[in-house]
């Protein structure tokens, strides 16, 4: 093979989850339904709304990819999202917390959750995925504990056992009543993991822990407190995703964010970062969320069964990963 | 691979998508604010797309209430109904009804996962002029246009009054299998039993969460059943727990000498009307999926251009051995 050859099939391999996303968005739009002449898919509104439904997800997902680069894995990001919801909820509601304090008070909690799982894992040695496993079971517990059992309302206004008027807006719109906020802190969070894992000398760490523990550790990577950095980022990440599923839906229920943790790692996993870690990247997971997001409107909007929806769905994570086999290995 | 193809790669596909949407804004126009139903109706020559958001479709009872919808739709040549599954998710649910109205449905049916989650996207449903049946569970506020379904604390008012007056008439020791804890219908349930079998001598001696499952059921009877020798009858909030509960006394070797009642009676092979027919429960009492009256009440908005009430309350029905095989038949379009 040639050496400009090499350098293409390397370049569509590497970027397969931007070219999956362009393929599934171009499907899209010629199976899109269209009403008076224009396609529904490509209105305006229904794009936002694409992003806005992955946002979450999405987030979880960037905290997900450096987990999963350093060959890891982290369950309880759907469970700490329900917890995260649930502290929001109790601090502005039944605590009277300002938005600010509150929300700073629940990504502390979120990163602290990351951290001690991290700890659990690099320094006691239990695999991650039993560490996050209990994890899960223990950001359910509290979040049922904290918040009674129930879902707890987010009503607004500025009397006690009401949320202060500012929450609302992550369930709103700007830009012209256009852009959903939560897909905006997405982006901006999509951007600076992007930007954090070109420039650090962290990232370095990162792929060199994912790529080989032992000679990293050997050629002086700090192991022990990289795993605990990404398992406190990813914590820190879903406890966010959590503060705006709240006020999304204007409630934090114990059970929210049931299952999100699988849905994240299929975005990571469409997005071509590899499970045994050291290979990918986080503009992977961000069309690898996109993608699942444009196929689950595309669905939709044409109607399928929720029944062949899920087999859809599972096919199109099967086949990401399955192309990834074929990806030649430098 | 360089870091500044990724970049110019990143770049590309940015632009790309934004340039997509930026093209298109045209149709974000608003409408004038309507309040639902209003100029909904164009009569009978009209053809009109109805989406049917559910919560969860793998609960049996919300299956049957698609199924419902869906039957009785067929009736009416005008309706074609898409349906939604959240699977039990307020977020998922909150998307498929933005996908509904970029659809640009002509009224929605939606049985909310939970009530305060989807209240601003019913809301902003109804405010575009579609008009809005709210199923089984309530949204807050009153942006909808009728609510329809059954009355649990009623519904378990009944239980209780079956159980002291036909199954214990001398009064006696029960135990009772409840929903999922903190939900609704566990809570209405529970409190209307207790008015029912108030002034009885009917005592309450062992409560359970069975979660609304069969399996929870079975596990929390098999321990009530070992700690107490005595009991003579369980409740249970739901008709699978009530049939697992019947197992664990089956297990025990006492299944002759207790009674079981649910709710529920689902018209289904699994469901409680087959479960008394067969003579495993002594008794259940109907919980309407509301499917039929939904679609009802959209032929009145939509065809006939009639008025629906805010709020229709469906009745339970008794369902005991002598009418299991009736019922049932009558159900399914015997």
């Amino acid at each position: 093979m040639s050496e400009r050859r090499r350098a293409v099939v390397d370049t569509l391999f590497r970027f397969q989850s931007l070219f999956g996303l362009i393929a599934v968005f171009v499907a899209a739009v010629i199976f899109s339904p269209s009403r008076n002449g224009e396609l529904l898919f490509l209105s305006s509104d229904n794009l936002f709304n694409v992003v806005r439904a992955v946002s979450e997800i999405g987030i979880i997902a960037v905290g997900m990819t450096f987990v999963i680069l350093i060959g890891g894995i982290d369950l309880s990001v759907g469970a700490v999202l329900g917890l995260a919801a649930v502290g929001s909820a109790v601090l502005l509601v039944d605590e009277d917390f300002g938005v600010l304090p509150a929300v700073l008070l629940v990504l502390l909690a979120g990163l602290v959750f990351g951290v001690l799982q991290g700890m659990a894992s690099a320094m006691l040695g239990i695999q991650a995925f039993i560490v996050t496993l209990a994890g899960l079971q223990i950001a359910r517990g509290l979040a049922r504990i904290t918040s009674g059992g129930q879902g707890v309302a987010i009503a607004y206004g500025d009397g006690p056992g009401e949320a202060p008027v500012a929450f609302s807006l992550l369930g709103e719109r700007t830009f012209n009543g256009l852009v959903p906020i939560p897909a905006l802190i997405f982006l901006v969070v999509a951007a600076l993991a992007i930007a954090f894992l070109r420039v650090s000398a962290f990232s370095r760490h990162v792929y060199a822990i994912g790529g080989n523990e032992k000679a990293a550790r050997l050629s002086g990577v700090p192991v022990t407190r990289v795993k605990v950095a990404v398992y406190g980022i990813c914590g820190l990440l879903a406890a966010l995703a959590g503060i705006i599923h709240a006020g999304q839906l204007n409630q934090g229920s114990p059970n929210d964010g049931g299952g999100y943790e699988l849905d994240a790692i299929a975005a990571v996993v469409v997005g071509g970062t590899a499970l045994s870690g050291g290979r990918g990247s986080v503009v992977g997971t961000v069309a690898g969320a996109l993608l699942l997001g444009v196929l689950n409107n595309i669905l939709a909007l044409n109607n399928v069964d929720p029944n062949v929806q899920l087999l859809i769905k599972g096919l199109v994570i099967v086949a990401a990963a399955g192309l990834q086999r074929l990806r030649p290995d430098q | 691979m360089s870091r500044r193809s990724l970049i110019v790669a990143t770049v590309a596909v940015a632009t790309a998508l934004s340039s997509v949407a930026c093209g298109t804004t045209s149709e974000n126009s608003g409408q004038g604010p309507s309040s639902g139903a209003a100029d909904a109706c164009t009569g009978a020559d009209g053809e009109y797309v109805i989406g049917m958001s559910q919560a969860n479709k793998a609960e049996p009872y919300r299956q049957r209430m698609d199924d419902d919808i869906a039957t009785a739709a067929k009736a009416v040549p005008q309706f074609t109904v898409e349906f939604a599954d959240a699977q039990q998710d307020n977020a998922k649910q909150v998307s498929d009804v933005e996908n509904f109205l970029t659809q640009q449905i002509d009224l929605l049916i939606i049985s909310p996962n939970e009530a305060t989650p989807l209240t601003a996207v019913v809301k902003k449903a109804y405010d575009r002029g579609i008009p809005v049946v709210v199923l089984d569970r309530k949204v807050d506020g009153d942006a909808y246009t009728t609510f329809i379904g059954a009355d649990n604390t009623e519904i378990g008012r009944q239980a209780g009054r079956y159980m002291a007056e036909q199954v214990l008439p001398q009064g006696g020791r029960i135990a009772e299998i409840r929903g999922l804890a903190g939900s609704t219908p566990a809570q209405e349930r529970s409190a209307g039993f207790a008015e029912g079998i108030a002034g009885s001598g009917i005592e309450i001696v062992a409560t359970a969460d069975g979660d609304w499952l069969r399996e929870k059921g079975q596990a929390q009877a098999d321990a009530i059943l070992k700690a107490n020798a005595d009991i003579q009858a369980i409740y249970a909030h739901n008709d699978p727990m009530a049939e697992g509960a019947f197992l664990a006394a089956k297990a025990a070797g006492r299944d002759q000498q207790l009674r079981f009642i649910g709710i529920d009676a689902l018209p289904i092979p699994s469901g409680g009307i087959k479960a008394v027919e067969a003579g495993r429960l002594s008794a259940t009492f109907v919980y309407p999926t509301g499917g039929a009256e939904a679609v009802a009440a959209a032929k009145a908005l939509l065809v006939d251009c009639a008025d629906v009430p805010r709020s229709q309350t469906l009745d339970t029905q008794l369902i005991t051995p002598d009418n299991a095989t009736d019922v049932y038949a009558k159900a399914n379009g015997g």
